[in-house]
């Protein structure tokens, strides 16, 4: 019962923190001096009546606070709207999310595979060479500007021949057989994984080397090895579990990181994700459209820590019945 | 100073640091290391590739450094421009040799730059040029000091905001620190990157570079501070429970008192750790801005506005020289976070400080 | 017949290397079996294969070739449907496509229908559907208005009759020469489209947006869509009872498949087509001399398609008005500045065109100096354009009353000559053309703060805010019509950029220049043939070049490479490379 409690509390929380995000987006969006209709304002052969009727259907003759309620209204209905460009944002959404939830998944599946047992190896090799050397090598990876990382992999793609530039599928995809079009995605994923990869993979081995460091040094283990327990026993049955709960807590900030962090690499190669459509939006001031993925950056974020927190409870019972 | 003689101790912090105040010093004396000032630029000479500079003369003899001047020629045909070393005339250089005018530090007027070519009309492009034919080496150097700086000026609004905010909900605590970290938690859900773009598309238009560039400081800021007040309020929380807080307390002082004079002072290992290591991101987030335009605008340079240019295929392909901006944002970040990692060892063994704005 | 082209082109309006190409003839109408088929003169080829081209932006925003507002779409719809005529790629004129013939006769445009023709789904496309497009679509505003504000002469939209199920008639108010060219408006089928639009503007609207299921549409072009990929590509498949045959009678498209590949830059577009990912690109600036020096022993060939329609530009701030709360858009001492012809003259002879063609488009434009851009029929030739003289410009602000004193410009009241110049940001040519400008200005005593700002920001600045001084920009003309112009040039056009005027804006206050050019444009869409309508817009690029409202910088070259293995390619420089994408096959 207690957990039901909890978990309704954070639920309702949730509603005025949405408030507050909607309305800074939305007005610090609509404030700015970014007209949405630039593009068709400068084609010559649009007509004063296209703009006009563009205007009225945007709601851009109407105040600002009109413009929020009618938003905000169609929002609660699970209306989201339609972009600029007169698409449909629900429509525009569903056709990324897979997308982005594929890559965000695999980046963070490797980052993890990857991340924690550097961060544990670190920390038990405390200050040696090898401690030394994975902490330069992931500092390396969080040095190159993200862009500029995907720029220089597309050019090696283009160079080699090895991997396709950018998008996820060849144009002769839907001929191909299973295989085939498992392979093709494959191969049209190495290169932003590897990216995304190489800038997420130090802060996590950053992240689980200190957690390890800091229950290393705490009564128990210290307990635990007075005990006379072997050092891989303390490691692995007493540290491991108590370094990597707090690392459960960043996964929801991860998953939510991602959908921005993605961005310019997403751009950059061209891979039909949520990020490069939030990116492109935000640019051109598509408001329903910045305002649904923004709402649901932030849903997932807060999902992500309630998630992180139910895990948690279940793994950690200290944790229990606190709330 | 102890600090200091500690981070001397660890060979990668040591390199870094020395890296970064050589860095810094320079672009202090950006117009005297530079050769040509930020606005110079040679309408003949756009794309021009580096000067050679020949210390062997033709007949095998040592002699002073010297270079040649580049001519562009065109060529219909092939659409090409290519450009031929004038070998009619050598250009030795020296050491403090006249050119544009400047103000030494700021203060004193001189025309003496580092070194140069000893004669007028020489051309001295270390680092080629960019496409309005303007030196990239003396732009790198000017730019440095807009890069290298943003990221610090941006602390400086952000740790007092995140330390105020973060001690007066820490301390309080209750309904007040209910609503502050509810408004903190809603900044921080909305992806910073975005926040970042939004923000800078909605820059005034009218401003100087100036101005910009100090309300891109701003920005960064305002989308830094919540995740670090969070932080500063946790430590609050478990500082205000100590005795000489609650010491304080029964004697009467006031809270302000009590949250500057003694809670906050016990946050400075980690304000000193996490600033080492949000300048990184600070400077990754400019040139990140600059790649979609929304940076530092031009005439004005800046790493990353810099590195927009050189991303084109040609350019990386043909004119490796513009990738140098990306190759310093790169030893610089990098440098910031071995310095950072090491006084984080040094200061605080334990902590999770770790997480800048990325 | 009256033309709105001359009857052969000018002949420096084709470069060399397009004069060695041997055009095939005209297309002729033939008919086999009751079905009046389009012949197209090209040789026979062979069929199947495919042709990968790149598109830049986030791909098309809807198939419904009514609503399209941008050029992926509207190009993209305009494969899917054909119109009652189009342009002739080579001669520019006006001729029957999905008509089978026309005849005008005064105000009266008949129409005739090619008989046995039909939709996708087999039903035979007649009269009605004609008249359904025009009079439920277009007279009623749906989708793009544009068109129908095109039409209207004098607030009066055309007549429309059906003469019989394969004849209709147009007749307008008066007699109006940009109606011919209106007719390339794509035609719809009435049994698909009518059920959508009968339930209003909205419902239409959102019809055939790009998620629609591609076997459901019904359409009648020469290729139909296959797949769409968001923001990946789109996918045409040859649509096997097209209207067009080849000369031994077979159907075309060659093709059996059209990509469409959606790249977000042009950089992305290099890069694709250096992997062999895509057949064509159209090259710019430095990549040029890249592509040239490697053509030899390349799989493609590179056409030079003489200058594009695009144009860079500086545009000066000339607005004397205030805004609602009274204060002015412009300060009006430097409204007194730009407000001079002589302040304007001295801009335009310190721009260094020449450098600016050499550095920062590689050499591969040409200066320009005309309102009409290097392709149009239109242009005047008689405007040959001057060199950069430092030294007009010097002797054109003393006229004007300016004094430089110690290389500082002042004006006759001592005021610092001080303003703003803008561009949008992240376009590295713009940037790299706003940073030479204002060195050359500066080079006058100006002082010029250069600001690039973001390009939707910069478009509200110049169309909605008007507090804005100079500005570079670009456009992008039409080499057939001049009066496409006219948002740009008549005093109360949506783009009249140097002068904006509210949209309901009562006052006449139109400088005398600005009185010429729009009676220009109100009396050369009256005149219908070439002859007569040529001087009337020769006389108004004169006034543009004379009063410099905007001073012409440069005009691209266009330059586009395409695999060896395609065949049947006739570059024109009006259309471009691909235009007939149902003749091109691979060997």
């Amino acid at each position: 019962m207690e957990f039901f409690k909890y978990i309704s509390k954070r639920i309702l929380q949730v509603i005025p923190l949405l408030i507050i995000v909607s309305l800074i987006s939305f007005f610090i969006i609509r404030l700015s001096p970014v007209d949405p209709l630039a593009e068709l304002r400068l084609n010559p052969s649009i007509s004063k009546e296209t703009l006009d009727k563009e205007i009225k259907r945007l709601n851009l003759d109407k105040p600002i606070y009109v413009q929020y309620f009618s938003w905000a209204k169609s929002f609660v209905k699970g209306d989201l709207g339609y972009t600029s460009a007169g698409e449909k944002v629900s429509t525009k959404l569903k056709e990324r999310i897979p997308n982005t939830l594929l890559l965000t998944t695999i980046v963070i599946f490797m980052t993890w595979i990857v991340g924690l047992p550097l961060g544990v190896l670190a920390a038990v090799r405390k200050e040696t060479a090898l401690d030394r050397i994975l902490t330069v090598v992931s500092s390396i990876g969080m040095a190159i500007p993200s862009f500029f990382f995907a720029i220089l992999m597309l050019i090696f793609a283009v160079k080699t021949g090895w991997f396709p530039v950018g998008g996820l599928t060849s144009y002769n995809f839907n001929e191909m057989s299973f295989v085939g079009k498992f392979v093709d995605i494959s191969k049209h994923l190495v290169l932003p994984v590897i990216v995304l990869f190489t800038i997420s993979l130090s802060g996590l081995q950053r992240q689980m080397r200190a957690n390890m460091l800091e229950v290393l040094d705490s009564d128990y283990v210290k307990f635990a090895r007075a005990k006379g327990l072997s050092e891989g026993k303390v490691i692995f049955k007493h540290a491991l579990r108590n370094a990597i709960n707090p690392m459960i807590t960043l996964l929801g900030f991860e998953f939510a990181g991602l959908l921005s962090g993605a961005a310019l690499t997403e751009y950059v190669f061209q891979y039909p994700g949520l990020g490069r459509l939030i990116l492109e939006a935000v640019m051109k001031s598509d408001i329903n459209l910045v305002m649904a993925s923004l709402m649901m950056g932030t849903i997932m974020l807060i999902l992500g820590n309630l998630i992180a927190d139910i895990l948690l409870m279940i793994t950690d019972p200290r944790l229990r019945g606190r709330g | 100073m102890e600090v200091i003689k500690k981070i001397f101790q660890d060979k990668f912090a040591k390199a870094a640091f020395i890296i970064l105040l050589a860095l810094y010093v320079i672009i202090l004396l950006a117009d005297f290391i530079a050769p040509y000032s930020n606005t110079y630029s040679n309408r003949d000479m756009s794309y021009a590739p580096p000067s050679k500079i020949y210390t062997i003369d033709e007949n095998g003899n040592y002699s002073r450094p010297y270079t040649y001047n580049y001519i562009r020629e065109y060529e219909p045909a092939l659409m090409q421009t290519v450009f031929k070393q004038d070998r009619s005339h050598k250009y030795y250089l020296r050491l403090f040799p006249k050119g544009e005018g400047y103000k030494f530090l700021g203060l004193i007027p001189t025309h003496r730059h580092l070194f140069g070519t000893a004669e007028k009309g020489g051309q001295l492009y270390l680092l080629g040029t960019d496409i309005n034919g303007r030196d990239v080496f003396s732009r790198l150097l000017f730019g440095g000091r807009i890069s290298m700086t943003v990221g610090f000026l941006s602390l400086l609004v952000v740790f007092p905001i995140g330390l105020l905010y973060g001690g007066i909900s820490g301390y309080f605590g209750g309904i007040v620190d209910t609503l502050m970290m509810r408004f903190a938690e809603a900044i921080m859900a909305i992806p910073s990157f975005y926040l970042l773009i939004i923000l800078a598309a909605i820059l005034p238009s009218g401003m100087t570079s100036v101005q910009r560039f100090a309300l891109i400081v701003v920005i960064l800021a305002l989308i830094g501070w919540a995740g670090f007040a969070r932080v500063v309020r946790g430590m609050v929380l478990s500082i205000k429970k100590e005795d000489f807080v609650q010491a304080e307390k029964t004697i009467g002082a006031s809270n302000l008192r009590i949250i500057l004079k003694h809670i906050l002072p016990q946050t400075t290992s980690y304000v000193i750790i996490a600033m080492t290591l949000s300048v990184p991101s600070y400077i990754l987030a400019e040139s990140g801005l600059s790649f979609l335009g929304l940076g530092i605008q031009q005439p004005d340079a800046s790493w990353g506005n810099m590195l927009k240019e050189a991303q084109e295929f040609t350019n990386i392909l043909y004119r490796p020289w513009l990738l140098t901006p990306g190759l310093l944002i790169f030893i610089a970040v990098l440098s910031f976070n071995l310095l950072g990692d090491a006084i984080r060892d040094i200061l605080d063994p334990k902590s999770r400080a770790g997480k800048g704005i990325r | 017949m009256r033309a709105d082209v001359p009857e052969k082109l000018p002949d420096k309006f084709v470069n060399q290397e397009l004069k060695n190409i041997d055009y095939p003839d005209d297309e002729k109408n033939v008919t086999i079996n009751g079905v009046d088929y389009l012949q197209s003169q090209a040789p026979v080829g062979k069929f199947g294969g495919e042709l990968v081209i790149s598109t830049i932006g986030e791909g098309p925003k809807t198939f419904n070739p009514c609503n399209t507002k941008d050029a992926t779409s509207s190009s993209m719809a305009g494969l899917m449907y054909d119109g009652l005529l189009t342009t002739n790629p080579r001669s520019g004129k006006v001729v029957p496509l999905l008509a089978k013939s026309f005849e005008i006769d005064e105000n009266d445009y008949t129409i005739h229908l090619r008989h046995g023709v039909k939709w996708s789904d087999g039903k035979p496309i007649t009269a009605d559907d004609v008249m359904y497009t025009f009079e439920e679509i277009v007279f009623k505003g749906f989708g793009n208005p544009s068109t129908m504000d095109a039409m209207m002469v004098d607030g009066k939209l055309p007549e429309l009759v059906k003469i019989d199920d394969y004849t209709v008639k147009f007749t307008t108010p008066r007699p109006f020469a940009p109606f011919l060219r209106q007719l390339t408006y794509p035609i719809v089928p009435k049994h698909y489209f009518k059920p959508y639009s009968d339930k209003g503007e909205s419902v239409f609207n959102a019809f055939l947006s790009p998620d629609t299921p591609p076997k459901t549409i019904v359409s009648n072009g020469a290729f139909r869509l296959k797949e769409y990929v968001a923001a990946q590509r789109v996918v045409f498949e040859r649509n096997p009872d097209y209207y067009k045959i080849n000369l031994k009678g077979e159907k075309l498209p060659y093709l059996n498949k059209l990509v469409y590949m959606i790249v977000g830059d042009t950089n992305n577009e290099i890069l694709k087509f250096e992997a062999k990912e895509v057949d064509v690109l159209s090259l710019r600036g430095s990549n040029v001399a890249r592509y040239k020096l490697k053509e030899p022993d390349s799989d493609y060939t590179i056409y030079n398609l003489g200058p594009d329609t695009g144009t860079l530009f500086l545009v000066i701030n000339l607005n004397n008005r205030k805004d609602k709360n009274g204060k002015p858009y412009v300060n009006p001492t430097k409204h007194s500045w730009f407000a001079n012809r002589d302040f304007r003259a001295a801009i335009d002879w310190a721009l260094d065109r020449k450098n600016m063609v050499q550095n920062i488009a590689s050499g591969v434009a040409e200066p320009l100096f005309t309102a009409e851009s290097l392709n149009s029929i239109y242009l005047n030739n008689y405007i040959k354009g001057h060199p950069c003289n430092p030294n007009v410009s010097r002797e054109s602000l003393v006229k004007a009353g300016f004094v430089n004193r110690d290389g500082i410009l002042y004006d006759k009241d001592g005021n610092r000559v001080e303003f703003d110049l803008y561009t949008n940001a992240g376009n590295l040519e713009r940037e790299a053309l706003g940073v030479m400008v204002k060195q050359d200005l500066e080079d006058l005593g100006m002082k010029v703060n250069f600001k690039p700002v973001e390009f939707n920001s910069l478009v509200n600045k110049l169309t909605n805010t008007h507090d804005w001084d100079m500005a570079i920009m670009g456009l992008t003309g039409s080499p057939l019509e001049p009066h496409d112009g006219k948002n740009v040039w008549t005093s109360k056009g949506s783009l009249h950029m140097f002068n904006m005027r509210p949209s309901d804006y009562k006052v006449d206050d139109r400088l005398d220049w600005e009185k010429e050019i729009d009676d220009i444009f109100r009396e050369g869409a009256l005149k219908l043939s070439f002859e007569e309508r040529k001087p009337l817009y020769d006389r108004y690029q004169t006034i543009i070049y004379n009063q410099k409202p905007i001073i012409y910088l440069y005009s691209p070259t266009r330059i586009t490479a395409i695999r060896k293995k395609f065949k049947n390619i006739f570059p024109t420089p009006l259309s471009g490379l691909i235009y007939n994408l149902d003749e091109i096959y691979v060997d």
